[in-house]
């Protein structure tokens, strides 16, 4: 397996299947006198803005800051251990629910789309 | 039976799907300004977009991947930025246009302009995404469009010299207009040659469940739908040609002019064919647009996505098309000509091919996509056809645009 080619961009669900985002980052491990090992991957747009380049990384994340707080101005982190199958999708053995990532479709969702009648 | 009807119903949908403002508008005003001449640029789109759109379902059904998830999967998120952007862009334009193109038939239907119906029709077309579900858009929309077959009926009763007509399906060069006239052909193919169509039936094939067994059945829908909607097309050509040409109208300036076409040959009820072939036509357009732009991102940035589902259930997807309809909707409530928007989102449409066709080229020949249902000799000349194409397209479309353009 070819971490970049097979496992970046993929399509991330959750052990409902509920599509949570794309791997849009990956956490590698330096470890002395081994291989590196992958620890973690990367969602969101501060890890997308970061592969276009360090300073839009920069702006994102403040941005990021300053719309939801210094806590979120981080990627959101899903752990390798956590993976269960690697096929069309990436499963994780997680519950989005859980976690914040989509913390901002709930927002919209609360705020906004839910709010238009029909919805 | 049941494949049978899949089939058909696939067929029809594609049809729908190929018949918009573009495609009527551009070949209504070729066929005025130069009769036949220009038939072989419609005939060209329409081969450029079956071998697309074979290839897209093909590739869902495989793969069970969308074009627009293979883009990114296979590019990298920074080289998929790019057709990110400039398809954007172009749904947005064409949306417009296609949302102008509805306000038209409104306008002549009521004497009331065009400005005050954007909107309107932007909320219908909205309110039919937010309650309703794909198979209703996709077969109740485009079994209505079936009422574009008018002007196959409208080309028969016209008589034309059908040598004539074959011979237009051979390129040629202008003898008068020469800017104008590749600007024509520029613009038909653009019309005819849609990414958001391809693009499109990917998304609907994942949404119906494609998978191998399909193929049999893509290929026809591909084959057929798009050779259908193609027909027509060129039968609006030759009535524009006969009808309006015959008039002297061979400036098509004025959308006013076009319900002429086929007033001349059915009547009052003309008047009527016409007016509601272009809105239903155009209507379609506008709701397969409007979804395409919340496919894209949604599938681009891995959200949920799905017609099927409730707005609440997929928010960012649902918030994309409300966005996009009211954003494409302003210009036209702002008064913006619909006729000329239409024509230079075509041109621009064909200007931006290579960005959306280049990434055929790999996807359907990788086998960890496709296995060995990987693209044969003819079709991966025919994607480099398009892909050369789509570099001239590119190259000359804004030379074009200024010194052609009407």
């Amino acid at each position: 397996m070819q971490l970049l080619r097979d496992i970046l961009d993929k399509q991330v669900v959750d052990r409902e299947q509920v599509k949570i985002g794309k791997v849009d980052g990956l956490v590698a491990e330096l470890r002395r006198g081994k291989p590196p090992r992958i620890i973690a991957v990367e969602l969101g747009s501060i890890a997308l803005a970061r592969r276009l380049g360090s300073r839009p990384g920069r702006w994102t994340a403040r941005l990021v800051a300053r719309m939801s707080g210094k806590r979120q101005a981080r990627p959101h982190r899903i752990a390798w251990n956590k993976v269960r199958d690697i096929g069309v999708d990436i499963e994780f053995d997680i519950d989005v629910r859980r976690t914040k990532i989509l913390a901002w479709q709930h927002w919209l969702r609360d705020h906004i789309v839910g709010r238009i009648p029909g919805a | 039976m049941k494949k049978l009807l899949e089939i058909s119903l696939g067929i029809v949908t594609s049809v729908g799907g190929f018949l918009e403002v573009g495609s009527m508008a551009t070949a209504a005003q070729a066929g005025a300004l130069f009769g036949f001449k220009l038939i072989w640029s419609v005939v060209l789109g329409t081969i450029c977009i079956i071998f697309l759109v074979e290839m897209a379902g093909r590739f869902a059904a495989v793969s069970h991947h969308t074009i627009t998830d293979g883009i990114r999967e296979r590019f990298g998120f920074n080289a998929f930025l790019w057709p990110l952007i400039a398809l954007l862009l172009v749904n947005l334009m064409v949306l417009a246009a296609e949302i102008g193109g509805v306000a038209v038939a409104a306008e002549l239907a009521t004497g009331l302009s065009f400005r005050w119906w954007a909107l309107p029709v932007a909320f219908v077309a909205w309110l039919l995404l937010w309650k309703g579900t794909f198979g209703l858009i996709e077969k109740g929309v485009s079994l209505l469009g079936l009422i574009t077959l008018c002007f196959v009926v409208a080309a028969v009763m016209a008589k034309p010299e059908w040598k004539q007509v074959a011979v237009g399906a051979v390129p040629s060069l202008p003898h008068h207009d020469a800017a104008n006239y590749w600007f024509m052909a520029v613009s038909i193919l653009g019309a005819s040659i849609s990414p958001y169509l391809f693009m499109f039936y990917s998304s609907g094939a994942i949404e119906d469940q494609w998978d191998r067994n399909h193929l049999g059945a893509n290929r026809l829908i591909a084959g057929l739908g798009m050779s259908f909607g193609g027909t027509i097309a060129i039968c609006v050509l030759v009535v524009a040609a006969l009808v309006l040409g015959a008039h002297g109208v061979n400036q098509v300036d004025d959308y006013n002019q076009l319900p002429l076409m086929l007033i001349q040959i059915f009547g009052l009820w003309g008047f009527v064919l016409f007016v509601a072939s272009l809105g239903i036509a155009c209507f379609g357009a506008v709701l397969e647009v409007a979804l395409q732009q919340a496919y894209l991102l949604a599938q681009g940035f891995g959200w949920t996505w799905g017609e099927n589902l409730r707005p609440r259930d997929d928010p960012g997807f649902s918030l994309v098309y409300t966005l996009t309809l009211i954003f494409a909707a302003i210009p036209i409530a702002l008064g913006i000509d619909p006729l000329r928007l239409t024509i230079f989102s075509m041109a621009l449409t064909a200007a931006s091919l290579p960005l959306t066709v280049v990434p055929f080229l790999f996807l359907l020949n990788d086998e960890r996509y496709v296995g060995h249902h990987r693209n044969g000799f003819i079709s991966n000349a025919a994607v480099i056809f398009v892909i050369a194409l789509g570099f001239v397209l590119a190259a000359v479309t804004i030379p074009l645009q200024i010194f052609g353009g009407t």
